[in-house]
């Protein structure tokens, strides 16, 4: 898995790039957490992901409840077609902020 | 479906247990799947079931002994139209009955992994390992 973070005021973007999976969760978290962390918007680009399992699932839920946390949110976008499909059998789809 | 997915076909092969190795059981699932022509959405369910039994194994099994150098085996067996994954491992015994996923709605990280295959696959059965195997795994499909 690689990534990119671009940072504009109180927005961090973060593009996942590869397959996200038990392997990479610890460098997701990594990546991901500190910008909720400091209360900032996040907006996480799923178009380059094309395979998640229950691991990467765990990440934005845990990502999702900690924002709700620290009272900012966590976006998904542009979301693959075969991630969709792994977040909609786990129910989540009305759960996390997907646009 | 071809008509290959209705011959007898097995390939099985053996991975180190450890996270790493979830990516090449991966491209072992879609390799396999590639030569029986199963269709692209069902072929990634299959990868994502097989990968989180692969993945249950290296979490739970070897839960005490991360940096183990036992290896698990994953054995696709195709026979008329209907699909074995068979995994053994020589971690520890897996008590069937305490293998349960969290409750969907109760919305929390992990839990996850066994709701999957059980959605995925028809049927979800653990053997008795015969030696040197210590857990038996079943995964079943009709194509």
């Amino acid at each position: 898995m690689s990534y990119k973070v671009t940072e504009d005021g109180n927005v961090a973007t973060i593009h996942l790039d590869g397959e996200i999976d038990m392997d990479v969760t610890e460098k997701a978290k990594e990546v991901i957490f500190p910008h909720i962390e400091a209360g900032k918007e996040v907006h996480l680009n799923l178009s380059n992901v094309q395979y998640m399992d229950s691991s990467g699932i765990s990440v934005l839920i845990e990502s999702h409840q900690k924002a709700l946390e620290k009272s900012t949110k966590v976006i998904i976008k542009d979301v693959s077609k075969s991630v969709l499909k792994v977040i909609m059998m786990a129910k989540l789809e009305q759960i996390l902020n997907l646009e | 479906m071809s008509g290959l997915a209705q011959t007898n076909h097995t390939e099985k092969k053996d991975f180190l247990v450890r996270s790493s190795s979830l990516k090449d059981v991966r491209t072992f699932c879609r390799e396999v799947f590639e030569k029986l022509h199963i269709e692209q959405n069902l072929k990634e369910e299959l990868v994502l079931a097989i990968a989180e039994a692969a993945q249950n194994i290296v979490k739970h099994a070897y839960k005490d002994n991360p940096d183990t150098e036992d290896k698990m085996v994953v054995q696709i067996s195709c026979n008329e139209n209907k699909l074995q994954i068979g995994f053994y491992d020589m971690g520890t015994p897996v008590d069937p009955t305490k293998v349960k996923h969290r409750e969907i709605d109760n919305v929390k990280p992990g839990g996850l992994g066994t709701f999957f295959i059980q959605e995925i696959m028809d049927a979800v059965e653990f053997k008795d390992g015969n030696k040197p195997w210590i857990n038996h795994l079943v995964l079943t499909k009709k194509l």
